[in-house]
């Protein structure tokens, strides 16, 4: 393990570890473009010089690695006029359209001139022009002129997805990036090139100039659009809603977990998952059935009726299809009311219409953020066997979470003929459907950005995701809905906040013993017995092709 | 200072390209001679001869062969890099069409020392007829049982790239990339072509390398001056009588170059040398007293690079050669690093400008000021090497840019 | 792609043993691109394509790499090619009005090809034959110490 000096204080770190990430635990920001810490060291930008003892002149920080006895200095005053002069060279054919350019505010040539550059311009010569406003495919868009050729796409798509689709053709101030003509962008993680563009070369077409991004809130979250739960940022707008037409999910990005995601999701999940929250389809308030019309009732009367339901027709007439798209926190809640109602007739698996497919990465084929914890929570019964059930006349309540079972994956007419026979369909959703139209009661329940909770993943690494939104309407969280229904059944919640049901949970199920919302933290926590596995390999590392760095 | 020819005795002597005629002046008998020594032997024969690559660079070669890490397992390349192309600079043409089995000779002894089985000659594109040449000398070796046997050879064609004569940019190309220089460490010979060790060589320096076992190390050394062995093969051109390849000592010195080229053409009166190549910062008429070497150009604030000499008589005008250059470097500047994929375009821009006669006055001190700050930032050499010109062309000859710039 | 764009059997044997030749088979880009060229007589975005499958490569890479290097046609050249060179010594020795000569002899600019598809012009960096001064490449050939006199007999001989 090297110690070095960097600024005159002493660090130790693993051998093979450069100076960027050294300066970066004693807290140093050297900046930089090109280096990424996924990608190879390119060495392109020029921009992370440091001064170091015994060394004739600035040298880059990215490809140089901590050495026992190093001494190292980000701040002298010839390391000050380097990146002085780098940042010219850098902008002297970027244009200075910042006003018009979606990147304001998120750009480190805009950061790192104010910190590092403060020149004045002496560029008069006609800049070099390139294609501007080139849709790269479905996501991102390209501006070459403000490209600053750091090469960090590039290197994604041969580094990451080994899809290559990105090159940097002809040469001089001449270069420029691009797609070989006449191919797209299409591969399943392109969103993350505008992630780790650091500059407004490439944006995304969902979020650009939709709202700047000085006005956008942040919370920690997990995507839920597979199991795999990467780790992601919601960013919302709350401060200028009518710069993005009532739309509150701005954007999602991906947070880094090394164990789950590293600093990638798919484009599956940013671009899939947060159209629900703002869907014009969602239940704002709850309804219950009076003739052929569902209104608006009162969350009492609707609670009431749900208890009532559950108590009033016996065990073997009730049952409950959960959802896999349901928190560890609602899914214990569920378990205690049902215990309560001494309801036992509950599963969760669903089938889809059609099964999806997982890729070569992070998309796992499982479409859903939860199963493991429905299973570990003990409600995988049998879910073929409650539609039998219900055809059968067998049940008169039947409570739906989240499902369309009318868009399922079972066969349409033995879902009309259950759910033309159960007597009191209840249905707990966030979005419309055919299925909550059918429904006696509509209980609306808040989407994953409006409220916390926790999801366990395919390993079995429970993550948390945090509120971002005030839930839509009058919509609940399901475990605030669920803990109400409790209470009419004469229950007791364990308290007012998620975090409550979660300690619930911890002790009740051996997996989940001793975990709190502390000890999950910010990268999650494995359930009793569950292996990590790690962020998988991607692609582009998996074989050594061209042993030619 | 020695007259007798050496790397080019065989010039004038059309037989000497095929193996028969090679073979008539003692060729390949430094290659019978290396083979019963030992590859540390070889080593060190070339270390002590004081050779110098003749690139550009003047790394000394025995040093250089001697990075190559001990006991490596895997294989080592040695790379030929005929990809001539500085400004000025026309000798490994002559050697690769005149005396090609010197230089396979050359690679024959440098493999054996740096215990190398594959050879790749990097000839630049436009070579064409150097190329033909050289790879029917090839063919010859092999068919004779010298290649083949323990080395064997790739002749390798690029396809038009000056970067490509950079080192590491040689071996992104070998590699079938652009021609992007490689960040470094590694150096090539820990991890070079291919992800192995890897040693690239000029094709005079190896040339060299026959002669150095032949007639001894001591011998070599004292062609030159203390720091460097041998002669050189000096390419002159611009505004002498009589442009052309001259090998000499490395101790002779500018003018007596000058002179051995027939004197100053033109007007008959010196105004600047380019000592080195187009690379290399600009001499004037009263800096030519110096020895052609590594050394001695490099105390005079220039470099003797590829030895490519270009004379400017006082006709010549100093900005439009200067804008010439500067042309040069925007269109080969491979665009990796930004310093100089930005500023050679730029600076080229000024440089246009002026010599339009549309110079701002503050645009002199941009460019010198440009120049010195992108100097030492970037991946490879290139950017050095467009700075020589930009800040001595600037620097030595002011009064004539400043007299294009508008009052 | 079109289906014009196929190598023979006998081209497809010589690419698998420029591959095999190098340590990584890579190597062989850039010998089978003027492979390409030679075959194709340009480099077109499918000649791209269909080089890039015969190394499993993105198209992309063989892209940087054509449009990295002067030596790749990305557009149909005339049947000659004519490269003046305009570096230092040979500016020094009247380039410029050597190919302001060719230029109006052939009735074309630089980067152009004439009408009849005769030749394609170019001007282009040190070609490293400076002791000829002024000199250009016609083709494979260097064509050195150039007057207007022999330019025009060079011309005069590019069918």
């Amino acid at each position: 393990m090297p110690k070095l000096i960097i600024d005159d204080r002493e660090i130790e770190v693993e051998a093979g570890t450069n100076l960027i990430e050294a300066a970066r635990r004693l807290g140093i920001e050297i900046p930089h473009y090109c280096y990424h810490p996924a990608l190879s060291i390119a060495g392109q930008c020029r921009l992370c010089m440091v001064d170091i003892e015994k060394t004739p002149r600035p040298t880059i920080a990215c490809n140089t690695l901590a050495a026992d006895g190093m001494v190292v200095r980000t701040d002298t005053e010839r390391v000050r006029e380097t990146r002085r002069s780098i940042m010219e060279f850098h902008l002297i054919n970027h244009p200075l359209d910042c006003p018009v350019c979606d990147q304001a505010g998120e750009c480190w040539l805009q950061i790192y001139y104010m910190k590092h550059g403060l020149y004045d311009p002496r560029m008069v010569d006609e800049k070099v022009h390139k294609p501007k406003a080139v849709p790269l495919g479905p996501h991102v868009i390209l501006d070459a002129e403000r490209c600053i050729l750091c090469s960090r796409c590039v290197r994604f798509c041969d580094e990451i997805t080994d899809t290559g689709e990105l090159g940097i053709f002809n040469r001089g101030d001449h270069s420029e990036l691009a797609l070989f003509p006449g191919r797209d962008l299409t591969n399943n993680y392109s969103g993350n090139v505008v992630d780790i563009c650091p500059v407004g070369a490439l944006t995304d077409r969902d979020f650009r100039f939709q709202v700047r991004v000085w006005y956008l809130d942040t919370a920690r979250s997990v995507c839920p659009g597979c199991a795999r739960g990467c780790n992601i940022d919601v960013h919302v707008n709350r401060r200028r809603p009518h710069h993005a037409e009532g739309r509150r999910v701005a954007r999602l990005k991906p947070r880094f977990n090394p164990d789950v995601n590293a600093w990638w999701m798919c484009d599956v999940g940013r671009y899939d998952q947060h159209g629900v929250v703002d869907s014009p389809g969602r239940l704002p308030v709850p309804l219950g059935r009076a003739g052929a019309a569902q209104v608006e009732v009162g969350w009492e009367e609707a609670v009431a009726a749900v208890a009532d339901a559950l108590r009033a027709h016996g065990p073997e007439a009730v049952a409950v299809l959960a959802s896999p798209h349901m928190a560890n926190e609602d899914l214990m809640a569920l378990r205690v009311v049902l215990e309560r109602a001494g309801v036992r007739q509950v599963a969760f698996r669903v089938p889809p219409a059609a099964p999806a497919d997982g890729d070569d990465f992070l998309l796992r084929a499982d479409r859903t953020p939860n199963v493991r914890g429905a299973e570990l929570i003990g409600l995988d019964g049998d879910a073929a066997a409650i539609l039998a059930a219900a055809r059968a006349g067998r049940l008169r309540a039947l409570w739906v979470f989240d499902h369309d079972l009318t868009t399922a994956g079972w066969p349409a007419a033995e879902v009309a003929e259950a759910l033309g026979r159960v007597e009191t369909l209840i249905y707990a959703g966030a979005v419309a459907s055919a299925t909550s139209a059918r429904a006696r009661w509509v209980l609306p329940t808040a989407t994953w950005v409006e409220r916390e909770g926790t999801l366990t993943n395919f390993e079995g690494r429970v993550q948390r995701f945090r509120t971002a939104l005030e839930p839509l309407g009058r919509s609940l969280p399901a475990w605030e809905l669920l803990g109400r229904v409790l209470a009419a059944l004469g229950g007791t919640p364990p308290g007012p906040r998620a975090e409550h049901w979660f300690r619930a949970l911890a002790s009740a199920v051996p997996a989940f013993a001793g975990m709190t919302y502390r000890t999950v933290g910010d990268g999650g926590q494995m359930v009793a017995g569950a292996v990590p596995g790690g962020a998988p390999v991607p692609p582009g590392r998996r074989a050594v092709v061209g042993a030619a760095g | 200072m020695t007259t007798e020819p050496i790397l080019s005795r065989n010039f004038d002597r059309p037989a000497a390209r095929t193996l028969a005629g090679y073979r008539e002046t003692g060729g390949y008998g430094a290659w019978a001679r290396a083979q019963e020594m030992e590859p540390a032997a070889i080593l060190e024969a070339v270390k002590a001869s004081n050779l110098r690559g003749l690139g550009g660079a003047g790394f000394p070669t025995g040093m250089k062969w001697s990075f190559i890490p001990k006991g490596h397992a895997g294989p080592v390349y040695l790379v030929v890099n005929a990809d001539e192309g500085e400004p000025g600079t026309f000798k490994d043409r002559y050697l690769l069409e005149r005396d090609p089995h010197a230089l396979i000779e050359g690679m024959l002894i440098a493999a054996r020392a740096i215990r190398s089985a594959l050879g790749f000659v990097y000839i630049r594109g436009e070579y064409v007829q150097p190329w033909r040449v050289f790879d029917a000398a090839v063919r010859e070796a092999y068919d004779a049982g010298l290649l083949g046997r323990g080395l064997d050879v790739i002749v390798h064609r690029g396809a038009g790239a000056y970067i490509c004569g950079e080192e590491t940019g040689l071996i992104s190309s070998l590699e079938g990339k652009k021609g992007w220089p490689k960040v470094k460490p590694p150096f090539p010979a820990i991890k070079g072509a291919f992800g192995q060790p890897t040693i690239v060589n000029n094709v005079e320096t190896l040339c060299c390398v026959p002669h150095i076992v032949a007639r001894g190390a001591a011998w070599f050394a004292g062609l030159g001056t203390k720091t460097q062995g041998g002669t050189r093969m000096y390419s002159v051109s611009g505004r002498v009588r009589r442009p052309g390849v001259y090998e000499t000592s490395v101790s002779i010195t500018l003018r007596q170059l000058i002179e051995l080229a027939g004197g100053v053409a033109g007007t008959g009166r010196l105004k600047a040398v380019v000592p080195g190549g187009g690379s290399a910062p600009i001499l004037t008429a009263d800096e030519i007293d110096v020895t052609m070497d590594v050394d001695g150009l490099k105390a005079a604030g220039s470099m003797i690079g590829s030895a490519g000499v270009v004379v400017m008589d006082e006709s010549v005008s100093i900005p439009e050669a200067l804008l010439v250059l500067a042309r040069f470097y925007a269109h080969e500047s491979c665009g990796q690093c930004t310093p100089c994929r930005e500023s050679t375009g730029w600076i080229y821009r000024m440089v246009h400008r002026i010599v339009d006669g549309h110079g701002r006055k503050e645009d002199l001190d941009t460019i010198l000021d440009v120049a010195r700050r992108g100097a030492g930032t970037t991946i490879c050499a290139f950017y050095d090497g467009a700075v020589g010109p930009y800040i001595s062309y600037i620097e030595k000859f002011r009064a004539e840019f400043e007299a294009l710039i508008p009052k | 792609m079109s289906a014009a764009v196929a190598f023979s059997p006998e081209q497809l044997a010589e690419v698998r043993r420029l591959q095999a030749l190098y340590p990584d088979r890579r190597g062989a880009l850039l010998p089978v691109l003027h492979m390409a060229q030679d075959t194709f007589g340009w480099i077109s975005l499918d000649v791209e394509a269909y080089v890039a499958g015969l190394f499993d490569l993105s198209p992309a890479h063989v892209h940087e790499v054509v449009t990295f290097y002067t030596l790749y046609f990305r557009q149909p050249k005339g049947r000659h090619v004519v490269a003046v060179c305009h570096n230092l010594s040979c500016h020094l020795a009247g380039a410029p009005d050597i190919l302001r000569h060719v230029r109006e002899r052939l009735g074309i600019d630089v980067g152009e090809t004439s009408d009849d598809g005769r030749v394609t012009l170019q001007s282009v960096e040190c070609l490293c034959a400076c002791e000829a001064a002024p000199m250009m490449q016609v083709d494979d050939r260097y064509e050195l110490h150039l007057t207007p006199e022999t330019v025009d007999r060079i011309l005069e001989e590019l069918r």
